[in-house]
């Protein structure tokens, strides 16, 4: 059935038809309403799960740890501030191969306090373990929590769910959601591998010496690989079932084209505008929207850009010191390749800033006419700040 | 999808051996450990009931165990739920969070409920002993002597000048604040401890000195039943009587005559009794104090519902003269100014030149009461005296020792001052007995509730309350997280229409539902009501279950210290103190 949701209910629609039996969250926006409705929902009896207030996100984190490890679907969202105090947590949920699905909606690090988009918070949690999957709107949001849950629990890793701030957490579409009969057509009730039963009781992560530590990441890293083919076994099949299908990455116009845009988010859908414009005008341009950051589609990309003569990577984070976050992931993919096309990375919105047509443009003009890239990473739009004494 | 298939199978770190052997209890250098406390209205209470335990019973429907908490410490609950002046609600700390916790209304309550159900009490009592005691005075004070001592197997034998026991309770209190069955089961309760009552007995002084050689001791308890002089001209006049025996002739069933306007000189409990009970009479009463109304030592709500019901009040005004005049009299008032400050209450002096007249059917004294007679009074001088915070021990050469106990020697006269004093005798008497003179006042303090001035007969009899801290717990101590706001129980009373048609009780009964709802905002300071915070929040698991009084007990070889049970411990019955090095 087509209803009219906001980014956040998207993530609740799939959560309740996931049939999530422990939620646990702090609130802090902009993320509060995706366990806002989630929360009535299990009051209601809309949903048969139990959900745990807690004093911050670290205790949260624990507490799905903990949830999961008896043998549970679970799930909670957080945003920013409340991802990064989870960070210890995050690590331990991979470690001990807990198949957790979060949504984090992207908000700017303080201070100042800002509580608008900013992708740097879930990219600083880039070795953490999970599987990160960034959206670009409502569809694609719901689409990817019930593919998530799936995922998460194939490989025993979690999952993150990337929502931008207020663009598409608070933006109302028209989204398809799914009737309860075909999500649990799709994704079937959780079978744990292992859980914690006081019938045989155990203990979980002890003390390991290096003798099987190396060998135990190994697995996980290992299974980050696996996820790749997961995850298109996955989406074919949501794809036999829904018609809907996004990819690790998602290639428009790339065939002939000489630059290409690389995106994530909601600046694709910006973008695609753009990419209509310039094509109108001749322009050989293409988009290629980044789905999935961990694992990274590689090969996916490799395979995309193999006669791409530049690419703009809009970043709309930063890794101060280096540069753009995602610009750096796309050289280190491509600098392997004998021949590969010039990355050029812009870094732009930051902090919850318009990303506009505008903008988008010009950063094209700029790759264009530019043989090499000036710097690393060029800040866009930038005002002039005055000294004040 | 199944394991079978899955190409990387899981390679884990799981343990199945115990962490018993890593005792983390040796990381610890601070030390929980389980304390209950003292509340701060026990401590208030002049009894010292135990009342943060018995509203803790009440909440948990024990309404019996709650009553029997209560007679442990204090015989009177049925009277002192209705005339007590509860000062223990003053100091409840729930004040600090909304409003105290309605204590008066509920030992009311838990009086009530045994008397609806005919419950007798199963309480300690010692094995008789050889001594045997004399009560004078069948008052408060001489009944919770009785009690008492009968409780620590003393026979006991009270001489009641009257034809009914009661003292000041049964000729002294009007029925609409303390009816008769209220009264009467209280008394009938002594009774049945063993205490033999003899009534239409006044002990002369030849009686007394036959008494002397029967008994090892002699309690004399006969309290203040003679009115003080107004030291004014015309005070002889018929028309001018004494309110105590106005109230005594109106509790032996006379209707004495009230039409008119009556004059009610004093600010006490005794002045706002007579007034109210002349508006009931159908006559108009008239307060006169010589100070102002929130200086008066009537209870407030008493003289609230004394306005309301008609009774009027002139403040500041001290009678000058009393003059017949044909079959009224003037009475003559200088009035009164504020010169300055006594204890919280205005020091007042002669306005000079000032006086008023007024013209009124009859006067009632009210401005405090004496002994009957003076030998009543223990005896000046310090030879042989041990002057208690309650009682005076007279300690003669020869014959047995005589306490003198209730409002001859209370500085607060009060019912609930009465039953301290009758406590303090047993306990001092008992101690006499068993272990000499010397032994008496260690013996006192050790039974301190706190470190306040109350008694715990409990304590002295070795019960569990003697293990608490005497520290008494102040409201910052409480982890109010864990109460919310909830209004206090409205006390249900009579409405003013219908209270000045009769001596109808006013307060009426409140539910047990109610009462379970009230007792249930008592902070319970200081003490263990299982509520097992401590054992969920242990993150040890180190908070142990036992089947002893306390439930549960810490096994240190696991506590770090950590303090969490501490904190969240609701009431403060655990303490977290530095471990000894």
């Amino acid at each position: 059935m087509k209803r009219v949701l906001e980014g956040s209910h998207a993530v609740a629609e799939a959560v309740r038809l996931a049939k999530v039996q422990v939620i646990s969250a702090y609130p802090i926006t902009p993320q509060t309403h995706i366990v806002e409705i989630l929360s009535e929902y299990c009051t209601k009896g809309m949903m048969k799960a139990k959900f745990l207030r807690v004093e911050s996100e670290h205790s949260c984190m624990a507490a799905l740890i903990g949830a999961q490890s008896t043998g549970v679907r679970t799930f909670t969202a957080t945003s920013g501030q409340g991802l990064a105090l989870m960070h210890e947590l995050l690590h331990w949920a991979a470690g001990a191969r807990l198949p957790i699905v979060m949504a984090e909606v992207n908000r700017a690090l303080a201070p100042g306090w800002n509580i608008w988009v900013d992708q740097t918070d879930s990219l600083a949690q880039r070795d953490t373990g999970w599987i990160q999957m960034y959206c670009e709107d409502g569809q694609e949001v719901l689409d990817s929590t019930l593919q998530a849950f799936r995922l998460a629990e194939v490989v025993n890793l979690p999952v993150m769910i990337v929502l931008d701030a207020f663009y598409l957490s608070h933006t109302y579409e028209p989204v398809e959601v799914p009737s309860q009969e075909e999500v649990d057509q799709f994704l079937p009730p959780f079978e744990p591998k292992f859980r914690l039963d006081t019938a045989h009781p155990c203990g979980f992560g002890p003390l390991v010496a290096p003798g099987d530590y190396m060998e135990m990441r190994y697995h996980i890293a290992m299974a980050m690989e696996e996820a790749l083919d997961r995850f298109d076994e996955i989406e074919a099949a949501f794809a036999a079932q829904f018609n809907r299908r996004y990819g690790p990455v998602e290639a428009i116009d790339c065939e002939d084209a000489d630059i290409v845009f690389i995106t994530t988010g909601t600046v694709t859908s910006t973008c695609r505008l753009v990419l209509q414009d310039l094509r109108a005008k001749g322009e050989k341009v293409g988009i290629l929207k980044l789905k999935l950051l961990r694992p990274f589609p590689t090969e996916q990309i490799r395979e995309k850009l193999r006669s791409v003569k530049k690419v703009a990577v809009v970043d709309r984070n930063f890794s101060f010191g280096a540069s753009g976050i995602f610009a750096q992931e796309v050289r280190a993919a491509l600098c392997n390749m004998p021949v590969h096309p010039t990355v050029f990375g812009f870094v732009a919105g930051i902090g919850g800033r318009d990303v506009t047509p505008e903008l988008l443009e010009m950063i094209y003009w700029q790759t264009k006419t530019s043989d090499v890239p000036q710097k690393e990473s060029v800040w866009m739009g930038l005002r002039e700040v005055k000294n004040v004494d | 999808m199944n394991e079978a298939k899955n190409p990387n199978p899981l390679f884990m770190p799981i343990t199945y051996l115990t962490t018993e052997s890593n005792k983390t209890g040796s990381w610890r250098f601070l030390h929980p450990q389980y304390d209950e406390k003292t509340s701060p209205c026990s401590v208030a209470c002049p009894a010292g009931e135990d009342i943060a335990r018995i509203e803790m019973l009440a909440s948990q429907g024990l309404f019996k165990e709650a009553w029997e908490t209560i007679l442990r410490e204090n015989p009177f609950p049925s009277v002192c739920g209705r005339v007590c002046f509860h000062p223990c609600e003053g100091q409840c700390n729930r004040r600090e969070l909304d409003m105290a916790v309605a204590i008066h209304s509920l030992e009311r309550f838990l009086a009530d409920t045994a008397i609806r159900y005919g419950i007798k009490p199963v309480l300690e009592k010692r094995p008789s002993q050889k001594q045997r005691i004399a009560v004078i005075g069948a008052g408060p004070a001489g009944l919770s002597a009785a009690w008492f001592l009968s409780m620590l197997g003393y026979a006991c034998h009270v001489f009641e000048a009257s034809a009914e026991a009661g003292g000041v309770l049964r000729w002294g209190i009007p029925l609409y604040r303390l009816p008769l069955n209220a009264l009467l089961h209280d008394i009938q309760q002594v009774e049945a401890q063993g205490v033999t009552i003899y009534t239409g007995k006044p002990v002369s002084p030849d009686v007394l000195e036959i008494m002397k050689k029967d008994y090892d001791a002699v309690f004399i308890g006969c309290g203040h039943g003679r009115g003080m002089s107004m030291n004014v001209p015309g005070e002889d006049l018929k028309e001018v009587s004494e309110g105590l025996d106005f109230l005594r002739k109106l509790r032996e069933g006379e209707t004495p005559p009230c039409q008119g306007v009556s004059a009610i000189i004093g600010g006490g409990n005794t002045a706002i009794d007579v007034a109210r009970s002349v508006v009931r009479l159908g006559g108009k009463a008239l307060l006169l104090y010589r100070r102002r109304r929130q200086d008066m030592p009537a209870l407030e709500l008493e003289v609230e519902m004394a306005l309301e019901e008609g009774v009027k009040l002139q403040e500041l005004v001290a009678p000058a003269a009393v003059a017949r005049d044909e079959d009224q009299v003037v009475l003559t008032l200088q009035e009164m100014k504020i010169a300055g400050d006594e204890g919280g209450r205005a020091r007042v002096a002669p306005d000079e030149g000032k006086t008023r007249k007024v013209r009124i059917d009859r006067i009632f004294k009210a401005i405090g009461a004496q002994a009957d007679e003076p030998r009543h009074q223990p005896p000046a001088g310090d030879e042989g005296l041990l002057s208690l915070s309650h009682t005076v021990l007279v300690r003669g050469n020869q014959g047995p020792v005589m306490v003198f106990g209730g409002d001859l020697t209370n500085e607060t006269k009060s019912v609930v001052h009465a039953v301290a004093s009758g406590k303090e005798a047993a306990m001092a008497l008992d101690t006499l007995f068993r272990e000499g003179f010397e032994a008496i006042v260690p013996k006192l303090e050790a039974c301190r509730v706190g470190e306040g001035p109350s008694l715990s007969m409990e304590i002295y009899m070795g019960g569990q309350r003697r293990l608490r801290n005497p520290h008494v717990v102040r409201y910052e101590e409480i982890n109010t997280d864990y109460f919310g706001f909830i209004p206090r129980v409205i006390q249900p009373r009579l409405l003013k229409e219908e209270r000045v048609q009769s001596f109808e009780e006013i307060d009426l009964k409140i539910s047990a539902n109610l009462a379970m709802k009230e007792s249930e905002r008592c902070f319970n300071c200081g003490l263990c009501n299982q509520c097992d915070n401590c054992f969920i929040y242990c993150p040890d698991t180190s908070v142990m279950r036992d089947k002893d009084h306390q439930g549960r007990h810490i096994n240190y070889d696991y506590c770090k210290g950590c303090g969490l049970c501490v904190v969240e411990c609701p009431r403060n019955a655990m303490s977290l103190r530095e471990e000894e090095s």
